[in-house]
């Protein structure tokens, strides 16, 4: 197989050539090292490649598969960490000036669970300065490109996590989502992003944007390759209070049963007021497969969820900023401009704010908790819109202008405010051929079901083996 | 939109922040602020005090870096 060709492999499809001994991780490290070094001058989806390092570890890998104590799905996957996940003796700089040098002693709780499923860390990915930005525009590494278009934004703030896997850079990675960070950049670039519920995965060792909102994810090409990973990243652990001794069930085992009879809804409110049309289309053709399929697809009502826009702004500043107020006292020249206006604005936000919000939060839990009482999961557009142009300010919807960054964590944010689990999978493309997300959200610590939803679509849906038009 | 002073947001963040800002950054501050105070002010639309705020847990321990 061309090198090229390994690189276009699913983690499981990897997975099970490396666990037959029929292909070897030194050469599929090779093969994604190779195209880094060939594709990343111009993508930018890496701040720091780590090729010694990766073909340390895929030697390794290979010694110990072929001694055959064979780790597991990920054993010898080459994948790739956003730049704010700790690890040790490697830099991490959360995509800024200020942490530009900074070396962590230690390794994030998910750095060292993907390190003992095996999995070699290619590098460290680009991202929104601080993770305080859905588009990606970086103005100190510079900003990742969409594969599918490059005059297009990759969507943030996990950019370059989803460029690196949706231009064959990674086979997987792991990104970051306090208001859409993970869905918003899988949807704009093709690919399946997982955010998991608040508690689920650990964020230990992980610079936080928002403490309360912040989710660690997985960012794949195929439903089945986010799963496993999935798998070695959740459960509880004593270093974030935050996670739980819910039990983790076998997500492969459990996306594999058909979704005939499950009650699937469409929110009548927010969700679907002011879409672009090609994404309205998209999501409805993808609910119509669901339907075909055999569930079933109602409307409901939600009609909180408006507030769930103001919650997470107060929420986000409020911590973003208590977390970020040394730097500013010290070193504001040191961030890009937008990050720090944005940062600047938490101060002007009271407390009595804030802890309106953490209330609003419950009332709108509760709301999405009693419809998910009803049906099984919600279906939502990922984004409203589909990727906007590199230089774009605004955006025009339905006749209503609004900053491309509002429109594009739009549908995301309520489902950090509420902390259930949501899955964007690609859902078709449009005419100018950007992709399209369709949201998948589903009960508290129930990611197997929403699993089990995308799989099922991805079986069907128009974007099956659709890559962007970069390989040459 | 609530249109904001930037000079009053200059004076917070002098006498209580004690943080030193740009006039530029205060300009986006007040448009930022500006376009959240009315979603805000409609929380209290909500039966706010039938709930205690969702609990806040403490973050994950981190490392120091750098500051």
């Amino acid at each position: 197989m061309a090198p090229d060709e390994l690189t276009r492999l699913s983690i499981a499809e990897a997975g099970e050539q490396l666990r037959r001994r029929a292909l070897s991780p030194v050469e599929l490290t090779r093969a994604y090292l190779d195209r880094i070094q060939r594709s990343d001058g111009d993508l930018l989806a890496y701040i720091t490649v780590l090729p010694g390092e990766a073909l340390a570890a895929a030697t390794a890998a290979e010694r110990e598969i072929a001694r055959g104590n064979y780790r597991g799905p990920l054993h010898g996957i080459p994948i790739a960490l956003k730049d704010l996940v700790l690890t040790r003796g490697i830099r991490t700089t959360c995509g800024s000036r200020i942490l530009a040098d900074w070396v962590p002693d230690t390794d994030a709780t998910v750095t060292t669970r993907l390190a003992e499923a095996g999995a070699i860390l290619l590098g460290k990915l680009n991202m929104h300065e601080f993770a305080y930005g859905p588009t990606g525009v970086n103005p100190h590494y510079g900003t990742s490109r969409n594969p599918w278009d490059r005059q297009r934004v990759p969507g943030g703030s996990s950019s370059g996590s989803a460029v690196a896997v949706a231009a064959g850079l990674a086979a997987g990675a792991l990104g970051t989502d306090t208001g859409g960070s993970v869905r918003i950049p899988a949807a704009l670039c093709g690919l399946v992003g997982l955010k998991p519920t608040y508690g689920r995965v650990s964020r230990a060792g992980v610079i936080p944007l928002a403490w309360s909102l912040d989710h660690v994810g997985p960012m794949t090409r195929t439903v089945t390759d986010a799963a496993l990973l999935l798998q070695v990243l959740a459960g509880r652990d004593p270093a974030d209070p935050s996670t739980t001794d819910v039990p983790v069930p076998d997500y492969r085992r459990a996306m594999q049963g058909e979704i005939r009879g499950l009650r699937l809804g469409l929110p009548k409110d927010h969700f679907f007021e002011r879409l672009d049309p090609e994404v309205r289309a998209a999501v409805l053709a993808a609910a119509r497969s669901l339907e075909g399929l055999g569930a079933s697809v109602e409307h409901i009502p939600l009609p909180n969820i408006p507030h769930a826009g103001p919650a997470s702004f107060a929420i986000i500043a409020s911590e973003a900023m208590a977390y970020h107020e040394p730097y500013l006292k010290t070193r504001a020249a040191e961030y890009g401009a937008d990050v720090r206006a944005r940062l600047m604005t938490g101060q002007f936000v009271l407390a009595s704010h804030y802890l309106k919000a953490q209330r609003a939060r419950q009332i709108i839990r509760a709301e999405v908790d009693a419809a998910l009482r009803r049906v099984d999961a919600l279906l939502l557009p990922t984004t409203p819109i589909p990727a906007p142009r590199l230089d774009a300010q605004e955006v025009t919807v339905d006749g209503v202008t609004e900053d491309a960054r509002w429109w594009l964590i739009r549908c995301t944010r309520p489902i950090n405010v509420t902390g259930h689990p949501a899955l964007s999978v690609p859902c078709g493309l449009t005419a100018g051929g950007l992709p399209v997300g369709l949201q998948i959200v589903g009960r508290h610590f129930d990611e197997a079901t929403v699993l089990r939803i995308g799989h099922a679509f991805e079986a069907v849906g128009p974007m099956r083996d659709r890559r962007p038009p970069l390989d040459s | 939109m609530a249109p904001i002073s930037t000079h009053v947001l200059q004076a917070i963040s002098q006498e209580l922040s004690r943080i030193p800002v740009d006039p530029g950054d205060l300009a986006t501050a007040a448009s930022q602020l500006g376009a959240q105070l009315d979603g805000l002010a409609r929380l209290d639309d909500l039966d706010l005090l039938a709930v205690e705020p969702a609990t806040v847990l403490l973050p994950p321990s981190e490392d120091p870096h750098g500051a």
